[in-house]
């Protein structure tokens, strides 16, 4: 059955205060492959879920095969063949893959016989473009293989026309290489039309037939891949060539080592070690790069410097001194740790910006004296974090629940950078989901705080944000370092490979 | 609230030695498990959707006073029983009914739970004159003996084979009904079943509903059963470690019914052992369940929490 | 327009009020159902409870006990930790108090009573420890926890006054030898009115300056807040827990001293009160907030207060007290709801 055509007229969809689709245009053909790029808040992901049925539009029209369709009903969606693969995996952890796959089926059976189901699950997947153990227990699969499942969901639905989140940010390249070809493979055989929405232009110019570019919630154009490039593209995406006010870089000789991790094991959630005998150093007045696949253990790791998960066995010490989490210690080593999802690891929804902004120091003159606490200077303190920031709005009476995302990751760092000497940094994702210009500000005080003198340990998912930064690169894989290199040998297809796994360990 | 039950059933013989003591115990798991499995069974149930209802112990003795009061006016204690798992209903859904609203505690609504459904059971209770309401007939399997204590140890509750049953049910539903996946999938991941269309709010209010009702069952057991009386001492908690023995047996139906013979074992400890002539520490044996289950539940937690076979959801609002 | 921090003070007074307003009126329902007019019960309420100072003398005692035991639940909770062991604590309390003064007979009126309040926190307070202790080091859930220590205690009261504390002379209740008479609370000069009252208000009053003024309550409520963010920012997350539920058993334990010292005169199963209970529910109504406790407890104390004359009035059994609580309980919870809508306008807004 051929895919349906899908065609989006100035498609318009308002959330509150915020307009996110502004008109925005998008034509996909039968059996095509079709890109959807733009930076993030551009609206890419508003406008899949319109076409899904999970958000309804405000203004515009939709056509799917050349009827018109209102939106709103993902169940109309599904029944005309739109499926969706998206950034979160929608996997039950605790079932089996047949378990989640039956689940997954309109209208399974009240009482389910396993050995029918198990029968149609097999003849399935000797089409599929995927295998998969259908006994395994989903929480024990890799994200790699979560993933596939999630597409061949989808395609076990009888999804035509197949929208996929950014789905290779959790693959190795080697994995997304394999995912992708063989979509573009049943793409090119006219079986499925695929939307892929990403911000790698290298997947766009190496699967794709179109890319449509969203600016601003409208289309800033759409051309076909093969009478474009990369710098049209990114031409498109940005607007006009912005020119990247980046903080000078000083130029550092080496510093002297000051984190260093030795031998450290950490056990996972689910039981079994995470980190295997982790080992590496960090040095003053650099920024030691950390990549790697998320899920290999950078998220457990940061948990044990922030002391919200104990270490089996091993160590941390900061220059010399043995390293725990405790208020004391933290202060005395100057290490401080900006986390990723910062209103949730990082600071009290309910508590006040300024109160949040206070949270290492509170107990500690001018804000507390003889055991009693002064508002007042709480408040004033804050507010000159929130000037030097640039926290908006700029009231620290607010809750910190009502800032955007991005100020509150401002003024996160506004707590952490703002105060005393700092000589251990660690960053993890900081920019996730966050605009361009909030994007340029935090990499601007990385950078700052570098050259005077700290140890900056940047862990990230995005490797472009490590190459632009990083004065030295580690790879992290399975809970061990597995690569280093420094920003001059830097190499991207290197680096990707010693993500996956693939290459010998030096 | 007072510690205590008055459902402790003693073998209305002369008391044998050793054997009486055991022979008590092993009767008295029969009979005390009664409401452990129903209401650990609504409450896994009620888990594995993952809402969690503390309030077990308000619809236990709901139940018990309704089935108490409708036996007693109609004579019939089927009627008492259906009329108990009506009111578990009913309470159960103002349970996921209040907790389905943004921002409200599943614990401080399960607490409310408990003085509510407490403080409406005393009330309706205060009516009942009658001693005895019409007791649900026992199945006799004990007719081969000549000694009447076996006799009267084998005398077995109807409810007590239900909620066997149940047990085998449910891990049969969890495992190949459709509604029983609905039911594991809202429990453990409900973004993800929310993704597939399951009704992830409908799932936990029927689930809540059922388990509730299923543990009004259970209390109306304590009242339809010798003694059956109706004081306000009936349930010692009973409800409560319901709750916690579901935590034990690691939201499986099956252990929960093994579990369920074990705290009933230990509940009947210290009457059997007041039959048999030890009186010195009676009141010490009577709190042997409270700290069997304290005790169970510090051994197999753990600091940092992630029990094996948890639902993903549980105590995390969403 | 009103800015937003009024709107938040505006919104923590109506909702609460406008909560009990209709927690009241569903029980006027309930009493009408029962063929009783729900005005005159209220009226009955009111004069058994506020009408004069006999009656406010009968509400003032009660609340004293309400005070204290509604501190045990609000002050862990403020981190976090939802205990609700209050009874256990008041009962562990009482027989600390107890022994303390049945070892000294003859110490002066003021040693014996610093003496058992000494005890009856310590032993209240540890109580609630072993509840905190299980949460924290083995995450047991301390609502479980902490109500089964309530049977427990009860169960060792019991155990105690009829076993080796027990008065030979009390045949029918059984209980301790009785305190010395110098070893008895005095009452507020003036009233009778025992200094139990004083006590409760001391320790709300104390609450509310550890939350509000000092910096162990800021991490408290850090703690409460966000406990990845209290880790972050190396707060010791045991520490503040165990030293709040010590304070809030403590509160508890005192309770049970001065059931002992002032009312009994001695342990004996009266001990076990209900108080506990009911101070679960005043740390909810109060949303765990010292000041509101007072005020809550006020008012329970006098709807407990006129279950006596709801029964000879109206034929209205004790329990309808509870069924009242029930469902102020409810309600209360319900409003959770509303807070936050009215005020996100406002934000938005400017």
């Amino acid at each position: 059955m051929t895919p349906p055509a899908v065609e989006l007229r100035n498609i318009s969809k308002r959330f509150g205060n915020v307009l996110a689709l502004d008109g925005a245009e998008l034509r996909v053909g039968a059996g095509e492959f079709h890109a959807l790029v733009g930076e993030n808040g551009a609206g890419k992901s508003t406008l899949a879920k319109c076409l899904i049925g999970i958000n309804g539009i405000d203004a515009g029209e939709m056509r799917i095969g050349g009827e018109t369709w209102a939106g709103g009903d993902p169940r109309a969606a599904r029944r005309m063949g739109i499926g969706m693969v998206f950034q979160h995996f929608t996997l039950v952890p605790s079932m089996t893959v047949a378990e989640n796959l039956s689940l997954a089926r309109p209208g399974p059976p009240a009482v389910i016989d396993w050995n029918e189901e198990r029968k149609s699950l097999a003849a399935f997947l000797a089409d599929a473009p995927f295998q998969v153990n259908l006994d395994a227990v989903v929480s024990e699969l890799s994200a790699g293989q979560k993933q596939k499942i999630e597409i061949l969901k989808e395609l076990y639905l009888g999804t035509r026309v197949l929208l996929l989140d950014e789905p290779t940010s959790v693959l190795t390249p080697d994995e997304a290489e394999e995912v992708l070809d063989r979509l573009r493979a049943m793409a090119s055989r006219g079986e499925l039309s695929v939307l892929l929405i990403t911000h790698k232009f290298r997947e766009v110019m190496r699967y794709a037939d179109q890319v449509t570019v969203l600016r601003k919630g409208r289309a800033a154009g759409t051309r076909a891949v093969a009478t474009t490039n990369e710098a049209e593209l990114a031409e498109m995406m940005m607007g006009e060539r912005r020119a990247t006010e980046v903080t000078d870089r000083a130029e550092k000789g080496q510093g002297e080592v000051v984190l260093s991790v030795s031998n450290l094991s950490v056990r996972g959630d689910k039981g079994l070690d995470v980190l295997h005998g982790l080992t590496f150093e960090s040095r003053a007045g650099e920024i030691l790069g950390i990549a790697g696949i998320s899920g290999n253990g950078q998220r457990e790791f940061v948990e044990v410097v922030a002391g919200q998960r104990p270490y089996r066995s091993g160590g941390i010490t900061v220059n010399g001194e043995r390293y725990a989490a405790e208020c004391d210690c933290m202060r005395r080593l100057g290490v401080f740790v900006l986390p990723e999802m910062p209103l949730r690891n990082a600071a009290v929804p309910s508590m006040t910006v300024a109160e949040n902004m206070a949270l290492r120091e509170f107990d500690q003159p001018p804000i507390t004296r003889h055991g009693l606490l002064n508002h007042e200077t709480i408040r004033t303190l804050g507010l000159g974090l929130i000037e030097r920031f640039s926290v908006s709005p700029p009231s620290p009476d607010l809750p910190i629940a009502a800032l955007s995302g991005g100020n509150v990751q401002r003024a996160v760092l506004a707590r952490e950078l703002g105060g005393r000497e700092i000589r251990v940094l660690i960053a993890a994702n900081p920019c996730f989901g966050l605009d361009f210009a909030a994007t340029r500000f935090i990499h601007n005080e990385l950078i700052a705080a570098r050259n005077r003198g700290a140890s900056v340990v940047l862990i990230s998912e995005d490797l472009d944000e490590l190459m632009d930064l990083s004065d030295r690169i580690l790879v992290m894989n399975a809970g061990r370092i597995v690569y280093q290199c420094t920003r001059s040998e830097a190499e991207q297809v290197e680096i990707g490979r010693h993500m996956a796994g693939h290459a010998v360990v030096q | 609230m007072a510690a205590g039950r008055s459902g402790g059933c003693v073998p209305t013989e002369a008391p044998m030695e050793g054997w009486g003591v055991v022979l008590g115990v092993a009767a008295g798991a029969v009979r005390g498990s009664i409401p452990y499995l129903f209401v650990s069974l609504g409450e896994c149930l009620t888990e594995k959707s993952g809402k969690i209802n503390l309030g077990m112990e308000g619809v236990l003795l709901m139940g018990a006073v309704t089935a108490f009061g409708v036996s007693d006016r109609s004579g019939s204690p089927w009627f008492g029983l259906l009329a108990a798992a009506l009111a578990g209903a009913i309470l159960g859904a103002l349970h996921a009914g209040l907790t389905r609203l943004p921002r409200v505690n599943d614990v401080a609504s399960g607490i409310a739970m408990i003085l509510f459904g407490s403080g409406l059971a005393f009330f309706i209770g205060k009516q009942f004159v009658a001693p005895m309401a019409p007791q649900l007939p026992l199945i006799d399997l004990g007719g081969w003996s000549a000694s009447p204590a076996i006799r009267s140890a084998l005398r077995i509750s109807p409810l007590f084979f239900c909620g066997i049953a149940l047990g085998f049910a449910l891990d049969f539903v969890f495992r190949r009904t459709r509604w029983g996946l609905y039911v594991r999938a809202s429990g453990d991941d409900p973004m993800a079943a929310r993704s597939i269309g399951i009704p992830v709010g409908a799932v936990r209010m029927a689930a809540t509903v059922v388990g509730a009702s299923m543990a009004a069952v259970g209390g109306a057991h304590l009242t339809l059963y010798y003694p059956g009386i109706w004081s306000e001492g009936i349930s010692g908690g009973q409800g409560l470690m319901a709750v916690a023995l579901v935590i034990f047996a690691r939201w499986q139906p099956l252990r929960c019914v093994l579990a369920a013979l074990l705290f009933g074992g230990a509940q009947a400890l210290g009457p059997s052992l007041q039959a048999a002539g030890q009186t010195g520490y009676y009141q010490l044996f009577n709190a042997s369940p409270y700290l069997l289950t304290l005790t169970l539940m510090a051994l197999t937690g753990s600091r940092h929490g992630g029990l094996s076979g948890a639902p993903g959801s549980l105590g995390r609002s969403g | 327009m009103i800015a937003y921090k009024p709107a938040r003070i505006i919104e923590s007074l109506v909702i609460p009020v406008g909560a009990l307003l209709t927690g009241t009126a569903l029980f006027g329902l309930f009493c009408a159902a029962l063929g009783e007019n729900g005005f005159a019960v209220f009226h009955s309420i009111y004069r058994a409870a506020f009408a004069d100072w006999y009656s406010w003398q009968n509400t003032l005692t009660r609340a004293a006990p309400l005070l204290l035991c509604g501190l045990c639940t609000a002050l862990p909770a403020r981190a976090g930790l939802i205990v609700i062991g209050n009874e256990g604590a008041m009962v562990v309390g009482a027989i600390g108090a107890v022994s303390a003064g049945l070892a000294f007979p003859d110490a002066p009126h003021i040693a014996s009573i610093l003496l058992m309040a000494a005890a009856g926190m310590i032993c209240g307070g540890l109580w609630i420890c072993i509840a905190a202790s299980l949460h924290h080091f083995r995450g047991v859930n301390a609502v479980i926890s902490s109500l089964l220590l309530n049977y427990i205690a009860i169960a060792l009261l019991n155990h105690l006054i009829e076993g080796p504390m027990r008065d030979p002379a009390s045949l029918n209740n059984p209980s301790t030898r009785p305190l010395a008479a110098a070893q008895h609370l005095g009452l507020i000069p003036g009233s009778r009115v025992h200094d139990g009252l004083l006590f409760g208000l001391a320790a709300c009053a104390a609450a509310w300056f550890l939350f509000s003024r000092t910096a162990f309550g800021f991490s408290a409520r850090v703690v409460g807040g966000n406990i990845r963010a209290a880790q972050l920012c190396g707060i010791g997350i045991g520490r503040v827990l165990l030293i709040l539920s010590f304070l809030g058993g403590a509160c508890a334990g005192l309770a049970g001293m001065v059931e002992v010292a002032a009312v009994q005169g001695r342990a004996n199963a009266s001990v076990n009160t209900g108080y506990g209970y009911a101070g679960i529910l005043v740390a909810f109504l109060a949303r765990h907030n010292p000041a509101g406790i007072v005020l809550v407890s006020l008012l329970l104390g006098g709807i407990v207060a006129s279950g006596g004359m709801l029964q000879r009035a109206h034929n209205l059994p004790d329990a309808a007290v509870m069924v009242l609580q029930g469902i102020l309980f409810l309600v209360i919870l319900c409003s959770e709801t509303l807070y936050g809508r009215w005020t996100e306008r406002r934000l938005r807004a400017n």
